[in-house]
This record gives structure tokens, sequence and C-alpha cells, in this order.
């Protein structure tokens, strides 16, 4: 099943070189809210200000999905990242949560909206609604537990199911403090990784080592797929994602997120 | 659905009607909790052994790493990895066997570590860092203005504990009533001996929820003393009702639904819960036998179902409770004892295992807590969260394991397709859910609206932990009286209501986010202070909605 996998998903090798379809997912920023939500009308003439969330100027806006299998952090990962907190003591997630940070690439703002998954099967008809639009995936494993590792190939073809096909996906091997229990060796990951055309790195969560790292360097790759592509054609920006996508009958139930559910 | 007429309510004048006494407690459906003597393939060991406080032991529930392979442990199946009993122990010393995750907390130095026992992610509330400071709070708020639910118990009495047993029992490990053992036979036994409420706050005190009285006797002002006084009498009041309908020798199902509605004392909440549910049958006489023969199914069933190794488990529900597990009220000490944590595992695997077509779901683990805490609580005398369950002799841990498991399984009915493939029951209910706010907060939906907010992005979880994630356990067992009263569409019919008038209740604020705004804000909202107060003023606002759109569906999408 392993060998199998693997092969089904070689696909993957040249998948984020051809970012045709990455365009309509970009939305670029200034003036900030107007732009990311123009072509809603806004009915309300409160004051806004108070409320608004901090973090409003960005230049890029980018959705990226945190999957893999329950209990390999995370939830903790994206703690990390966003607020510098890890926490012992954390519950299962359900569905799904979200956070968000901006991070400096090349001198433009990025912000990050980051979609963190519940990793339980019975979840997936929720959570998989929310690969539509996402320009990037962190895959995470825990490299203590070789079977969250194993299922790697599992979460390769969810996203292939129902993700963008030019998502840029980067597998993390989380928990790497836990050197004295070690179940995946880092070059095996590592030859997985290139052979299926993903980044990679391994991180901790816990004492927070290559986090940041993890987060930068996806972001960075979208980024430069992303302006890349814009200086190739000017910016067709607003457009609801969902348009770029197929989705498949499994989403079915779930079909009424498509934006204008009422 | 049909239509019938509501209990009455507090906040709400409606004559109570004498039509839903007819209401049986079948309405609860005859689920498997009646049939199941039928699957259990070994014969059940008479009831008489089971009364006796030293049942025969059942196997051990497997653990990855215990070695004791198929052998019939001496001591019982609840003590595989006993709690360390000096103190509590830190989360990594508590389930030694599992060290890649246990591990992390332990030898490492110099790591920047937050820990927090509340959930809610970016809570501001400071308040909220620990659960007794939680709750500490939440008495300052019922102080003064919280009449339901909040009845005086007994105090405690000095005397120790009627077995030596128990004596290893401390204070900051918890009291085991003197009565247990009449309890664990008699429900009932309890409250009948029980004479009606004293002046409150003048001994020690057993529960936490009626130290504001003392606060307040302290230094009474007069027009607090007189508010006082009044919200006595009618507690006193509402308590002989409930324990006039309690102790009948046929409960009268109609009026002890219309005194739930409006909370149960903290005292006769197991009783009344077990009853409501149909757990627990009306008519006195018979309630000794069934209690006997649904424990002892049940332990047959846990027998049953670890009877082989563990690869005789089915991999896949073990895999998830086992992480789960650790995970359920995370910070909390009741829930990070290893006797607990056993509890709780054979809980969820055995409806698990029974229940196929939905298996173990994350979420179902919170849905156990307040079944365990309520039942845990009439056999002590201090606060169940801080109680080691390891101190209770095994046969009433049993029970109490037991009792919740059934309990958990008569709830999980009325909602099951909220857990099978695809969960339609959530995706109907957040889909009423939207219409419905579209009717009674059209500017809010409008707004949710042009912000691309999706009621599914936060909603789901509403539905799938019935607000636990939201609220408080405290403040999930004040909704589950009234839920419970309410019957057993509650938790899927009347759930949808009390969301929707959750989610109302922040409008004003909502109104002034955008997208980002309202998800944070809505994955970590400031209910950390919430008391019986609030959650009467939700329940009162989800009864008015329910009243005019529950027979009104036409009226509303499809």
């Amino acid at each position: 099943m392993w060998e199998h996998s693997k092969t089904r998903n070689s696909t993957w090798k040249a998948s984020s070189k051809s970012a045709s379809s990455l365009k309509p997912l970009l939305i670029p920023s200034p003036p900030p809210l107007s732009s990311s939500f123009s072509f809603y009308t806004v009915r309300r003439n409160h004051p806004r200000s108070a409320y608004m969330t901090e973090g409003s100027n960005y230049d890029f806006l980018f959705k990226v999905v945190l999957i893999g299998d329950s209990g390999v952090g995370k939830s903790n990962l994206l703690s990390r990242f966003t607020r510098n907190e890890f926490n012992l003591e954390s519950k299962s997630t359900i569905g799904v949560e979200f956070a968000t940070r901006s991070i400096n690439v090349d001198g433009k703002t990025v912000k990050a909206q980051i979609w963190d998954t519940a990793g339980q099967e019975r979840y997936r008809a929720i959570t998989s609604a929310y690969y539509r639009g996402a320009v990037g995936a962190l895959l995470v494993y825990d490299i203590a537990k070789h079977a969250t590792y194993v299922n790697v190939t599992r979460w390769l073809k969810e996203l292939r199911d129902h993700a963008d096909s030019n998502i840029v996906i980067m597998l993390v091997g989380n928990k790497s403090d836990l050197k004295h229990l070690r179940a995946v060796p880092t070059d095996e990951a590592k030859a997985f990784s290139t052979e299926n055309g993903l980044s990679f790195i391994e991180t901790s969560a816990l004492d927070a080592s290559n986090v940041e790292a993890a987060f930068q360097n996806i972001l960075t790759d979208i980024y430069r797929i992303v302006s890349s592509k814009s200086l190739e054609q000017s910016a067709d920006p607003i457009k609801p994602p969902t348009d770029t996508l197929n989705v498949s009958p499994s989403v079915e139930p779930t079909n009424n997120q498509g934006g204008k559910c009422c | 659905m049909t239509a019938r007429p509501p209990p009455a309510r507090p906040h709400i004048a409606i004559n109570p009607t004498t039509s839903f006494a007819s209401r049986a407690t079948s309405d609860w459906g005859e689920d498997d909790a009646w049939d199941s003597a039928s699957d259990s393939e070994s014969p059940k060991q008479s009831t008489i052994s089971f009364t006796r406080p030293a049942p025969s032991a059942p196997r051990p529930v497997p653990r990855s790493i215990s070695s004791s392979s198929s052998s019939t442990l001496a001591f019982s199946y609840t003590h595989i990895s006993a709690p360390n009993p000096s103190s509590y122990p830190p989360r990594g010393e508590v389930l030694p066997e599992e060290p890649s995750q246990q591990a992390v907390p332990n030898g490492k130095n110099g790591w920047t570590l937050v820990r927090k026992s509340h959930d809610r992610t970016g809570s501001q509330n400071a308040d909220a860092e620990k659960p007794q400071e939680a709750n500490a709070q939440q008495d300052g708020d019922i102080e003064g203005d919280m009449i339901l639910g909040d009845l005086d118990t007994e105090p405690v009495p000095d005397i120790a504990l009627a077995d030596p047993h128990q004596s290893r029992s401390r204070a900051d490990k918890g009291t085991i009533r003197p009565d247990a053992e009449e309890i664990y036979r008699d429900p009932l036994y309890g409250i009948r001996q029980r004479p009606p409420p004293r002046r409150p706050g003048l001994s020690s005190v057993p529960s936490i929820q009626n130290r504001p009285h003392i606060k307040a006797e302290v230094l009474p002002s007069n027009d607090k003393s007189e508010k006082l006084m009044r919200e006595r009498s009618i507690k006193t009041n509402r308590r002989h009702k409930f324990i006039e309908c309690l102790t009948g020798q046929d409960v009268n199902i109609g009026e002890l639904r219309k005194l739930a509605w409006a909370g149960i004392p903290e005292d006769l909440r197991p009783v009344a819960w077990q009853l409501l549910l149909g757990y627990l049958p009306l008519p006195a006489p018979h309630r000794k036998t069934t209690l006997e023969r649904k424990r002892g199914e049940y332990k047959s069933l846990v027998e049953l179902a670890f009877a082989r190794d563990r690869e005789g488990l089915d991999q896949q529900i073990w895999h998830q409770i086992e992480i789960d597990v650790p995970r359920t009220r995370p910070g909390v000490r009741l829930w990070m004892h290893a006797t607990t944590q056993r509890s709780l595992e054979r809980i969820l695997y055995v409806w698990a295992i029974r229940h196929p077509a939905s298996g173990y779901v994350q979420g179902i683990n919170d849905l156990v807590t307040p079944f365990f805490q309520v039942f845990l609580s009439a056999y002590i005398d201090s606060d169940p969260e801080m109680f080691d369950p390891a101190l209770l002799p095994q046969h009433v841990l049993d029970a109490i394991e037991a009792d919740s498991f059934w309990c958990l399984s008569r709830l999980l009915d009325g909602i099951q397709d909220n857990y099978i493939f695809a969960q339609p029951g959530i995706q109907r209910s957040v889909k009423r859910m939207a219409e419905l706010v579209k009717r009674i907060d059209a500017p809010l939906a409008a707004h949710l609206d042009s912000q691309n907010v999706e009621f599914m992005q936060f909603a789901f979880r509403w539905m799938n932990c019935l607000l636990m994630r939201e609220i408080s356990v405290q403040n999930t067992i004040r909704m589950w009286d009234t839920y419970l009263a309410e019957g057993p569409d509650a938790f899927s019919q009347f759930h949808l209501y009390v969301c929707s008038a959750f989610l109302v209740k922040w409008s004003e604020k909502l109104r002034q986010m955008d997208f980002q705004g309202i998800i944070m804000f809505l994955q970590s909202l400031p209910t950390q202070g919430w008391g019986d107060h609030e959650i009467e003023m939700l329940l009162s606002e989800a009864f008015v909605l329910n009243s005019i759109w529950q027979n009104a569906q036409s009226h509303f999408g499809k």
C-alpha cells in the first residue's frame, strides 16, 4: 500500500510549479478591507474600526490549511506560530479552527489565514470543504508515531480530491523534541517529500524549533509563485475561490457551504 | 415532530398543562438501553452478588504497554496504573504508559510552556486560568441574583467515614459521604434522610456553590438580607416540592419535568436526571432491581468488550479514544486521575462498539463528563472536580460508571445522526439555525453573509459538542436540567433554538466585526463568567423562539 501510494502521488511532483489557477485565490490587499470584501455590499454604517481586527493591512492574503492525523500537534503548531503559545492541556479540535498572522516576505506583508482541521476521519466531510481556496497545506505527522507518517499518503489523496491542484504542500514532521522516541527517520521523510514534490521540515511546537521557519517557508514559496505569476499577467484578483474547484461527491452534504448557503 | 404543550418555564407565564403528565419516560424511545440484556452472551451473575461491596474482578482494560496480558487481575480493573497518592501528579505522571506523549513535559528544561486550563484560545479572561478560580468567579455572579437551581445542601458532617477503606481520603482529595453505601443501593436514601435545609452558611460548606451565601451573610446590608430571605424561601419552597415529587411511590414525570425545567437542586440532580432520562423507573419499587440489572449488564458488556487482548479491540476506535481521554477536560483534577480516565475509556469504547454506524466521534468524550460528575457528586461531600475517584469503594465507582454509560446512551440515542457518516444531523441543524437566524435577526444574518461567514464555520462545534466548548461544565449541567425536562428531542431540536439565541446574544458586537473578527470572536466567546442566571436567560429566549417557530417550520426554508 505504501509503495502503491507513492506512485499514485507522484503526480504531485511538478504540480507546484505550474501555478496556473493559483491566481484567483490570491487576494491582494490595499485598501485592506474594501478590496477583500468589495464584492459584497456592506449594509451597515457602524464605525467599524473599534472592532476591526489588527493586521488588516497586508499586501497578500493566503489561505493555508493544517491537516494530518489526530494528535500530531496541528493546533499547537498553529498556536505557537500565531501566539507563541504551547498548551500541554489542549483539547481536541472539533471541525475547524481559525487563526491568522502576518509575516514579511521580500518587504511585502503576507497575511496567512490558517484553518486548523480536526484529524479524525469522521470530520473529513466537514474539513475537506475548507481545502477549497487554500493555496497552501501543512501536512503534519508525528515523528514519534510511525502510523501518522504512513497516513501521509492518504492525506495527499484527500488534498488531490478536494483541494486546488496547484496547492503548495509542505510535509511537517512535528514533535522533533521527542528524539528518544523517534519512529520516522528524517532521511526517509525527506526522500518521500522530494519524490512527491513536497517541501519538508521537522518542527517542535513544544520547544518552538522550526515552527517559524515552516510557516515562513511555505508562505514564501506561495508568494514566489504568486508574484512571478503577477508579472506575467495582470491580476484578476477578486473571484470567489469556489469557482476554481471541483467539488467531489463526498462533500455533497456540505455543499451549502459554497458561499451563499441561504 | 409532534406539537405538544410545553411545561411551565421561568420568566414566562404559561399555565402548566396537565397533558404532559401523560408523557411517560417511554418518550425516550425503547433503545438498546433496555433490551441489551439480550446481547450479553454470558448469563449475568446473580444480582445478589452485584449488590455486595466486593464484586468479582473484571478484566483490565488493555493498555499498549501493560504486560498483564490476559490474566485476570486480582484487584479491580480500574487500577491499572494507580495515581500518585501524595499529591496531584502533573499530567506526565498520570499516564506513564504513553511515553511518546507523556515524556513531553518531563525532563526538558528551559522551554517556555504556556499552561492553560481553559481551552478557549486567545481568551482574554485571566480569571479562567484555573478551574477553581473560574468557579469562584461564577459564584460571584451568582450571588444576589440567582434564585433557581442553587439550593442549599446539608452541611458536611464532621464525623469521619464509615468505612475504614475510605480512611485514605484527605481534605485535598475529597470526602466520601458516610451514607455512600446506602445511596449506592437506593439513590433516594440521602434525600429521605436529610432534614430540610437549615440556615445556610453556618457550617462548613460542601460545595463551592454555597459559598456566596456565607459571604453575603457576613455583611448583610438590609436590602441584601431581605432579598436573600426572599430567595431562600423560594428555594426552600421549590426544594420541598422537588422532594415531595421525587420521594413519591410513583414519580409524576410531568410534575418532575415542570420542576426540573427551572433547574434542579444540586443534591437532587443525580436522581432527577436518571428519572428524566428514563434510566431509573418512575415506580419506586422497581428501582432497586432495575439498577442492579443495568449495572450488572454494563459490567458484562465491559467484560465482553475487553475479553481479549489489546489486539482484540477495534483498533481504530480504541486508538482515537486513547488519544482523546487524556485531552478530556485537561487540567481538571478529576479528569486527570487515572481511575477516571480508565472509566471514561470503558464508557466510550463500549458505547462505540455497540454503535458501529457512528463509532466513537471526538466530542462524545465531552458529553460523558456532566453525567459522571453529577453522579459522582451523589456519593461525596466535596467538589467532584477535585475528587480522586480511586478513593471510592470499587462497587460505587462501578455504579457511577454504569449509570453514566446508560444515561449517555440515552442522550446519544436522540442525536445519533450527528455522529454517523457525513454528520447529517449537524448539517441539518446548522442549516435550520441559519434559516432561523435570518428570520429573527435579519441584520445579523445579512452582515454575516456580507462578510462571507458561513454558519458551518462556527456552529458545527456548537452542535457537535452541544455548546460544551462554549460554556463551562457547570453551565452545561444547568442547561441539561432544562433539556432533560424538555424531553427526548431537546438535544437535537430545542438545542437549535438555544444555539440561535446564543448567537443573537452577540449580535450587536458581531455586526461591527469583519470576517476575521467574527470567526475569532465566535471561537472564544467571553462566557467565562457565566453563571446560572445567564444560562437561564438563554433558555428562556430559546423557549420563546421554540414556541414561535417550532410549529411554523414551513415559514422558514424547507
